[in-house]
C-alpha cells in the first residue's frame, strides 16, 4: 500500500514536471509551426533554432510584475488561474499515457490512478475546468473579461454536451469507462481501432475538443480582434502563464483521449512499439490543432452556438441511438 | 481745397469721389484695383513705375496722377494697358536677383506679387549688368542696390512725407538700352527701362551717408527689399512673423502699428519682437515708433512679497508720481486709488495741459480742440505752428505741417525761438519766426491781426491790435524799363548803325507802408511782410493752427487759452494741439491731478520713494506698454485700443488693486469704466477696431466726445515785456527725435544720447561737457552739435525720468540757465 | 478659412457602393445545406492544404520570407524618404541651403526651424538649421519646395539613439566634407525632372 501511495506521488510529480514542460515546448512548436506555415522563422535567436526560447519566456512571465486591477476581486481573481491550470492536471491523472513497462525490476503503469470510471472523471475534470476562465473573467472587473467569461459559459456548457454523447457509443461498445479497457479492446490491430466502428463519433469528438480546449476556429475566449483577450485580458505575468500551461495540458490530455478511445491507444502499431505509437498519435492530434489554428478563421460566437446544439448534438444522439440499435441487433 | 463730391466710372462701375482726387484713390477707395508700384496715398505721384496706366475717356492717363472728373469714365484693363503693364514687369525683373528666398522682402515682394499677377512667365529683354554696392546708410538703414527697382517711394515719402528729403536719384552707371528694343518694347516700358537704366537712389546730401531723422520710413514703403533695417537684415522671414495690431505709444500720436513677433531662435523660443510694421498708405511712423520696440520688461516672475510690499506703500503714500505712458485704464485705477485714500497725483506734463486745457473749455466753451491732425492734413492749404519744436516734439504735427506744404502746395508759419534749419526747407512759403521765449502770445496776437474777421473780434482786441500797425517808408528797388540808344558797327558794310534796345535797370524807390510792430517783435522782416504774406496767401482756402506744448507750459497759459479760443472763433481757423507726452491727454481727463509731489511718493515709472517699474528697475515689476492691454487718446481726440505683443509673467497695477479689493478681473474690463462726463464711451475694450479701410478711413476704437459748457466772455490780456526772456543763456526743454522717455532710451537701435544738444557753432564754443546751473540746481551733461539747430538757445532733454529734469525747468519749457565748461 | 467644411459631419451622403455578397442562407435548411456542400466540397481542407504547401516550401524548399533584418537589409528605393540630409555644393565644398526658408514654412509638421544671420561677406548665413524629428512625418515637402536642392531625404531610416537631436542639426545632415565626391543627387521629391529642359523658357542674356 506504502509503494502504491508513493509511486502514485512519485507518478502525478513527473506527469506534472513533463506534461508541463511539454506544454512549454508546445508552445515553443506552436511558434514554429504557425511561422513555417507562414514561411517564417519563428524562434530562432535565443539558444539553437531558439530552443531556448521557452526558457526566455518562461523567465519573462516568472519575473513579470504581477498585476491586479484596482476593484478587480483579489482573491477570486488570483485563484482562477490556479483551478485551470490545476483541473487540466488532475484530468491527466486518469489517461494511461503509455503502456506498461519495467523499471528497476518493477512493473510500472503509466497511468497515475486507473479509475474504473476514467473517461467520466476526465470529462468531468475538463467540464469543471470551465470555472477558470469564467470567473477570472468575472473577477477583474473588465467589460472584455465579463464577454469573455460570458463566452466562457456557454462555450464550454455547450460542448461539454457534444463531447459526452460523442463519446457515449464507443462506451457503449467497450462497455466500460476505463480507458485501459479502451486500449486493450483495439490491441488487435488497426483493424480493431474504434475509429473505423465510430467515425462520426471521431469527428465529433475532435470538434468538441477543439471547443474544449480553445482553440481555433473556436477561441472565442480570448478572441483578441473582437474583446482583447477576453478572460485574461487584465492577467499577466506566472497568473496568465497558468492559464496557458492548463490549455496547452488540455490540448495533449484531448490528444491522449482521441488517440486512446479512437486510434488504438498505445498498443504496438506494426513494427512500431505502443510507446512511440502512442507519443506519435498525440503528437498528430498536437499538429493538427495547429495546421487548423494556422488554416482557418474563428467562427462567430452564434454560429458555434448554432453548430452545437443544431448539427453536432443532433448528429451525436442519432450515433448513439444507431449505435444502441446496432448492439442490440 | 474743395471736397466735392463727383461721380466717376471705372470698368462700369459708379464710383463716388472727390473732385481733385487722383483716379488711383478713387478706386482704391472703392474696391477696385488698379496695379501701381510707385504711388503712395497721400504723397505727390512719381510717375516712376508707369504699371497704372488707364484709359481716361478713351485717352491714355496714368491713374496716379489723373485727377477725377466728374462723370469720368476710366477703363483699367485692355488688351493694349495689359501688354504695357506685362512688359514693365518683365523690364523690373531684368537683371533683379532670383534668389528671393534669401531676401527679406520675399513673401510680401510687391515685384513678386505683381510679376504673377501680370503673368509674367518669361523675359525677351535683355541688358548687361551693373556692379552695384550694398551700403548702410545710417545706424539703422541697409540699402541694397542690386534690388533696387528704383520705384522712388524712399524718395516721395522722405520728401512729401517726412520731410528730411533724405533721398535722390542718382546716377547709376549702368549700360544704355539696346535701341532695337524701341520697336520691340510697349512704348511705356521702354521709356521707363532707359529711366531706370540710369539712375539709382542714394543720399541727397552727396555723401555715403543719408542726414535724416532716423525714421526708417522708406524701409516701410519699400516694395521689394532694397531698404531694409539694419538690424532686421536676413533675421526672419515676413511670414513666421506673428503681426499684433497695436499703437505705438511713445509719443501722443499713437500710431497704429504692427508688431511682429516670432520666437528669437532655435536656442531661445521666447517670443522676440522683430521689427514695427506700419500701414505706410495711411500712417507714418517715425524712429522711435518703427525702432524702439523693444522696451519690454524682460523675465519678469510674480513676486508676492514685492507686491505686498507694494500694497502697504499705496496705503501709506501721501503721492503716486506717474510718467504720462500709462494706459487710460491704469490712470483710472489711479484716480480711484486717490478716491479711496486721498493721496496726491503727480503728473507735471499732464497737469499742465490739464491746467490749460480748463482754461482753454473756459474760454472756448468746449473741453476739446475741435479739430484733428488728419482732417487738416487732408484740407488745409495754410498751416500755423506755434510752441512747437515741429522737429522735437510730435513727429506727427511735423509731417502734417511738411505734407501741407508739399501736397496741398501749402503755406507755413512756424513761430519757435529755437532757431531749426530743416522747417523752412519743408516748402517755400514756409515763414519761420525766431521770437523771444515767452512771446508766444505776441504770435498768437499776430494771427488775429492777419486771419481774424474783424466783426467778430470783441473791440477791446481790435483797438489793441490797431496799436501795432504804424505807416512808415521804405525804399524799394523797382525794375524800369529804360531804352538805350547803342551803336553798332555793321561788319560787312562798315557802316555805324544805331539801335533802340529796352534794358531793365534797377530803381530806388521810396514809398509808404504799413509796418507791423508785431512782426518786427517776433523777429520777422517787418519792411517786407506785406508781400510776403500776400504771395502765402494766394489760393489759400483752409487754415489751421497746431497749438504746441510751449503753450501749456507757458506763465500766462490763461490768457493763451483765451487767445487761442479767439482764434477759433474769429479766423475760421481749425485749431489743434498736441499732448505733451504719451498718454497726457486721457491723464489730464481722466485724473484729478494735483500741484505738487509731498511725502512718501510711490513712483510708476516715475521717480520716488517706492518704485514701480516697466524698466525692470523698481520695487515691483510692471508691465511695459508692450506687454499689455489697454487703451490710449491720441492727440486726434480717438481712444485707441493697443495690445500685448510679448508675454509678461509679474504682477500689474489691476493686481494691486485687487489685493487691495478694487480690481477687476481682467485690466481691460477697466476699460468700459472709462467717465462718461469727460468724453469717453462705455465700449468694452474687444469691441474697439484697430484698422484702416482702404480708403484711408481710421477704424480705431472711438472718438472722445467734445462736452460743451458756456464760455466766458473776458478779453485776453495785453502782452507782457516781463515774463519774456530776452537775454543771457537760455535752455529749453526738449527731447531729440527719436527719444521721448525711458522706454526710447531702453531701445536698442535707438542711439541719440542724454546730451544737451546745441547748434554747431554754440556747441563748438560750450566745449565737450558742460554744467548747466540752474535756480538751486546743476546738471552736468555732455555737449552734442545738432547740425540742424541754429542760433545760441540749448536744448536739455528729458526722457531719462531719473535725472528728473522737468522739476529742474520747473513750469516752464525755458529757462534761464549758466552754462559753465566743465 | 472658414472651418465650415470641417463642421459638416453628415458623412454617408458619399457615393458609398454595395458589393455583392449573394444571399445569405434564411432557414434552418438552407443554413444546413450550405454547410453541407461546404463540407462536402472540402473547402476547409484547401485551406489546410495551402498552409501545408507552404510548410514544405519553407522546411525542404528554404523558400522563407523573412528578412533577417539587422543582419542583412531590404535595398530601399532611391527616392525613399529617410532622415534629411544637407547638400553641398560640388565645387566649393559651401552648404547649398540659401536660409530661403521655404522648408520652414511649408513643413506641415511645423518641425523645421532656421537661423540665419547677415555675414561679414554680406550674404544670409544660415547659422543653424534643426529638424524635430520627434514630429517630422517625412512627407518630402522640404524637399520638393527647396530651390537649390539643398535638403533632401536619405536613406538613414534607423532612427534609434540616446539622444534625437543627434541627427537633426545643420552639422549632422550636411555631407561631409570628405564625402564630397560621392555625394549623389536625390531623385526623388523637389528633383528636377528628366525634361526639365523641354519645359523652360530660356531667357536672353546680354554677354
Amino acid at each position: 500500500m506504502d509503494g502504491y501511495i508513493i509511486g502514485t506521488i512519485i507518478k502525478a510529480i513527473l506527469v506534472l514536471a513533463i506534461i508541463s514542460a511539454l506544454a512549454g515546448f508546445g508552445t515553443y512548436i506552436e511558434r514554429k509551426v504557425l511561422a513555417f506555415m507562414q514561411r517564417r522563422y519563428g524562434p530562432m535567436h535565443v539558444g539553437p533554432y531558439g530552443l531556448l526560447q521557452i526558457a526566455a519566456d518562461g523567465i519573462k512571465l516568472f519575473t513579470k510584475e504581477d498585476f491586479i486591477p484596482s476593484g478587480a476581486n483579489r482573491l477570486i481573481f488570483m485563484f482562477a488561474p490556479i483551478i485551470t491550470a490545476a483541473t487540466a492536471f488532475i484530468a491527466l491523472a486518469a489517461v494511461p499515457l503509455l503502456p506498461e513497462f519495467k523499471l528497476f525490476g518493477m512493473t510500472v503503469r503509466a497511468i497515475v490512478a486507473d479509475l474504473n470510471i476514467g473517461i467520466l472523471f476526465i470529462l468531468g475534470m475538463m467540464a469543471a475546468g470551465l470555472y477558470g476562465p469564467l470567473l477570472a473573467g468575472m473577477a477583474q472587473r473588465n467589460k472584455w473579461g465579463l464577454i469573455g467569461a460570458a463566452r466562457t459559459a456557454v462555450q464550454f456548457l455547450s460542448y461539454e454536451v457534444v463531447t459526452g454523447l460523442s463519446m457515449l457509443a464507443p462506451i457503449m461498445i467497450v462497455g466500460s469507462l476505463s480507458l485501459i479497457d479502451f486500449n486493450n479492446y483495439q490491441s488487435g490491430g488497426m483493424g480493431e481501432w474504434l475509429i473505423w466502428k465510430q467515425p462520426l463519433a471521431f469527428i465529433l469528438f475532435l470538434i468538441a475538443g477543439f471547443a474544449e480546449t480553445n482553440r481555433t476556429p473556436f477561441d472565442l475566449l480570448e478572441h483578441e480582434a473582437e474583446i482583447v483577450a477576453g478572460y485574461a485580458t487584465e492577467y499577466s505575468g506566472m497568473r496568465w502563464g497558468m492559464f496557458f500551461i492548463g490549455e496547452y495540458a488540455n490540448m495533449i490530455t484531448i490528444g491522449f483521449i482521441a488517440a486512446i478511445v479512437f486510434l488504438g491507444g498505445f498498443n504496438s502499431w506494426g513494427f512500431l512499439p505502443g510507446g512511440l505509437a502512442i507519443v506519435l498519435k498525440v503528437s498528430l492530434f498536437f499538429f493538427l490543432m495547429l495546421w487548423v489554428r494556422a488554416s482557418w478563421p474563428h467562427v462567430r460566437p452564434d454560429q458555434m452556438m448554432w453548430l452545437c446544439w443544431k448539427v453536432l448534438m443532433p448528429l451525436a444522439v442519432i450515433n448513439v441511438t444507431l449505435t444502441g440499435l446496432w448492439m442490440m441487433v | 481745397m474743395s471736397r466735392n463730391e463727383i461721380t466717376i466710372t471705372i470698368d462700369g462701375v459708379e464710383c463716388r469721389t472727390y473732385e481733385g482726387e487722383y483716379v488711383l484713390n478713387a478706386a482704391r477707395a472703392n474696391g477696385i484695383f488698379i496695379p501701381a508700384i510707385c504711388y503712395l496715398t497721400r504723397c505727390s505721384p512719381t510717375l516712376a513705375c508707369r504699371l497704372c496706366l488707364v484709359e481716361a475717356d478713351g485717352k491714355r492717363a496714368y491713374a496716379c496722377n489723373t485727377k477725377a472728373k466728374d462723370g469720368m469714365q476710366i477703363v483699367t484693363q485692355s488688351e493694349e494697358i495689359m501688354e504695357e503693364r506685362r512688359a514693365i514687369m518683365e523690364v523690373y525683373d531684368v537683371n533683379h536677383p532670383l534668389q528671393c528666398g534669401v531676401c527679406d522682402q520675399h513673401g510680401e515682394c510687391e515685384l513678386q506679387n505683381y510679376t504673377l499677377e501680370l503673368e509674367v512667365d518669361s523675359q525677351r529683354f535683355a541688358i548687361a549688368d551693373t556692379k552695384r554696392e550694398t551700403k548702410n546708410w545710417s545706424s539703422v538703414l541697409h540699402y541694397d542696390a542690386g534690388l533696387c527697382i528704383v520705384c522712388e517711394r524712399c524718395v516721395t515719402v522722405c520728401k512729401d512725407m517726412i520731410g528730411d528729403s533724405a533721398l535722390k536719384t542718382g546716377p547709376r552707371g549702368g549700360a544704355a538700352v539696346d535701341k532695337s528694343y524701341k520697336q520691340s518694347a510697349p512704348k511705356d516700358a521702354y521709356a521707363m527701362w532707359n529711366k531706370l537704366q540710369k539712375s539709382i537712389i542714394v543720399p541727397s546730401n552727396g555723401t555715403e551717408y543719408t542726414n535724416c531723422s532716423d525714421c526708417g520710413e522708406c524701409t516701410a514703403v519699400c516694395p521689394v527689399g532694397a531698404l531694409t533695417e539694419r538690424d532686421f537684415v536676413y533675421k526672419a522671414n515676413p511670414w513666421e512673423l506673428r503681426e499684433v495690431p497695436a499703437t505705438c505709444t511713445h509719443c501722443s500720436s499713437g500710431c497704429q502699428i504692427f508688431y511682429e513677433t516670432r520666437f528669437d531662435s532655435i536656442d531661445n523660443t521666447e517670443e522676440k519682437i522683430f521689427r514695427v510694421k506700419n500701414e505706410w498708405n495711411y500712417v507714418s511712423l517715425c524712429g522711435a515708433g518703427r525702432f524702439a520696440y523693444d522696451f519690454e520688461n524682460r523675465d519678469v516672475k510674480r513676486d508676492a512679497t514685492a507686491l505686498k510690499a507694494a500694497v502697504e506703500a499705496i496705503k501709506g503714500a501721501d503721492t503716486i508720481r506717474f510718467g504720462s505712458m500709462v494706459s487710460n485704464e491704469e490712470a483710472l485705477m489711479l484716480q480711484r486709488l486717490k478716491e479711496k485714500f486721498g493721496m496726491k497725483l503727480y503728473n507735471p506734463e499732464a497737469r499742465a495741459f490739464q491746467k490749460f486745457l480748463d482754461a482753454y473749455a473756459h474760454a472756448s466753451g468746449h473741453s476739446l480742440y475741435p479739430n484733428d491732425f488728419r482732417e487738416i492734413m487732408r484740407e488745409c492749404d495754410f498751416v500755423i505752428s506755434v510752441g512747437s519744436k515741429l522737429r522735437n516734439d510730435n513727429p506727427n504735427a511735423r509731417y502734417v505741417f511738411n505734407n501741407i506744404q508739399k501736397i496741398n502746395k501749402g503755406a507755413g508759419f512756424y513761430f519757435h525761438p529755437v532757431g531749426d534749419r530743416l522747417v523752412p526747407t519743408f516748402g517755400r512759403s514756409v515763414e519761420c519766426f525766431e521770437h523771444r521765449p515767452g512771446d508766444e502770445e505776441a504770435a498768437l496776437y499776430l494771427i488775429l491781426d492777419l486771419f481774424a474777421d474783424r466783426k467778430k473780434l470783441p473791440k477791446g482786441v481790435l483797438n489793441y491790435l490797431d496799436t501795432f500797425h504804424e505807416k512808415r517808408k521804405k525804399t524799394v528797388k523797382e525794375k524800369v524799363m529804360k531804352e538805350v540808344v547803342e551803336k553798332l558797327l555793321d561788319k560787312e558794310t562798315g557802316e555805324e548803325k544805331e539801335v533802340k534796345k529796352k534794358v531793365p535797370q534797377m530803381v530806388e524807390k521810396e514809398i509808404e507802408y504799413e509796418h507791423n510792430l508785431l512782426v518786427e517783435r517776433l523777429g520777422g522782416d517787418a519792411e517786407n511782410f506785406d508781400e510776403i504774406f500776400a504771395k502765402m496767401m494766394k489760393k489759400k482756402e483752409s487754415f489751421a493752427l497746431i497749438a504746441g506744448e510751449d503753450l501749456f507750459f507757458h506763465p500766462h497759459y490763461e490768457n493763451i487759452a483765451k487767445l487761442i479760443a479767439l482764434i477759433e472763433k474769429s479766423c475760421s481757423m481749425k485749431v489743434v494741439m498736441t499732448p505733451p507726452k504719451s498718454n497726457s491727454l486721457g491723464v489730464a481727463l481722466i485724473c484729478e491731478l494735483d500741484d505738487e509731489c509731498e511725502g512718501y511718493t510711490i513712483g510708476y515709472n516715475a521717480p520716488g520713494d517706492f518704485r514701480l517699474s516697466a524698466l525692470g528697475d523698481g520695487d515691483l515689476d510692471m508691465p511695459a506698454m508692450n506687454q499689455q492691454e489697454g487703451t490710449f487718446v491720441t492727440m486726434n481726440k480717438q481712444v485707441v485700443p493697443t495690445n500685448a505683443a510679448l508675454e509678461y509673467g509679474g504682477y500689474e497695477l489691476n493686481d494691486i488693486m485687487n489685493e487691495l479689493g478694487m480690481g477687476r478681473e481682467l485690466t481691460i474690463e477697466w476699460t468700459q469704466e472709462l467717465p462718461v462726463e469727460k468724453g469717453f464711451q462705455c465700449v468694452k475694450f474687444d469691441e474697439m477696431p484697430n484698422y484702416y479701410l482702404n480708403d484711408g478711413t481710421e477704424k480705431r476704437g472711438y472718438r472722445l466726445a467734445t462736452i460743451k459748457r458756456r464760455a466766458s466772455r473776458s478779453n485776453p490780456k495785453k502782452l507782457d515785456d516781463s515774463i519774456v526772456i530776452s537775454e543771457g543763456d537760455i535752455a529749453y526743454r526738449c527731447n531729440p527725435p527719436r527719444q521721448f522717455s525711458d522706454f526710447t532710451d531702453k531701445a536698442h537701435q535707438i542711439f541719440e544720447k542724454f546730451a544737451l544738444r546745441a547748434s554747431p557753432e554754440r556747441a563748438q564754443e560750450l566745449g565737450e561737457r558742460v554744467e548747466v546751473l540752474f535756480d538751486g540746481a546743476s546738471i552736468v551733461l555732455d555737449v552734442e552739435a545738432d547740425d540742424r539747430m541754429s542760433g545760441d538757445i540749448v536744448e536739455i532733454p528729458d526722457f531719462k525720468s531719473g535725472e528728473d529734469v522737468i522739476s529742474l525747468f520747473g513750469e516752464s519749457r525755458y529757462s534761464k540757465v549758466t552754462i559753465k565748461r566743465v | 478659412m472658414s472651418l465650415e467644411e470641417f463642421k459638416d459631419r453628415n458623412i454617408g451622403t458619399q457615393n458609398y457602393r454595395m458589393l455583392d455578397l449573394g444571399e445569405s442562407p434564411k432557414s434552418g435548411m438552407e443554413k444546413f445545406k450550405q454547410v453541407v456542400e461546404r463540407s462536402v466540397k472540402l473547402e476547409l481542407f484547401t485551406g489546410l492544404k495551402v498552409t501545408f504547401r507552404e510548410m514544405y516550401k519553407a522546411l525542404f524548399k528554404k523558400n522563407m520570407h523573412t528578412v533577417k533584418y539587422p543582419f542583412e537589409k531590404m535595398p530601399i528605393a532611391p527616392r525613399y524618404r529617410a532622415i534629411h540630409q544637407m547638400k553641398r555644393l560640388l565645387e566649393s565644398g559651401h552648404y547649398r541651403c540659401i536660409g530661403c526658408g521655404l522648408c520652414e514654412k511649408i513643413c506641415i509638421a511645423n518641425c523645421i526651424r532656421i537661423d540665419t544671420r547677415y555675414d561679414e561677406n554680406q550674404r544670409k548665413e544660415v547659422s543653424e538649421y534643426t529638424i524635430n524629428f520627434g514630429r517630422c512625418i517625412f512627407c518630402g515637402y522640404c524637399a520638393e519646395v527647396c530651390p537649390e536642392l539643398a535638403i533632401v531625404h536619405g536613406g538613414r531610416y534607423e532612427t534609434s539613439s540616446e539622444q534625437r537631436a543627434s541627427f537633426s542639426t545643420l552639422e549632422d545632415m550636411l555631407t561631409p566634407l570628405e564625402q564630397l565626391a560621392e555625394q549623389s543627387e536625390f531623385p526623388g521629391f523637389g528633383a528636377i525632372s528628366p525634361n526639365a529642359d523641354e519645359n523652360v523658357k530660356k531667357t536672353p542674356l546680354a554677354y
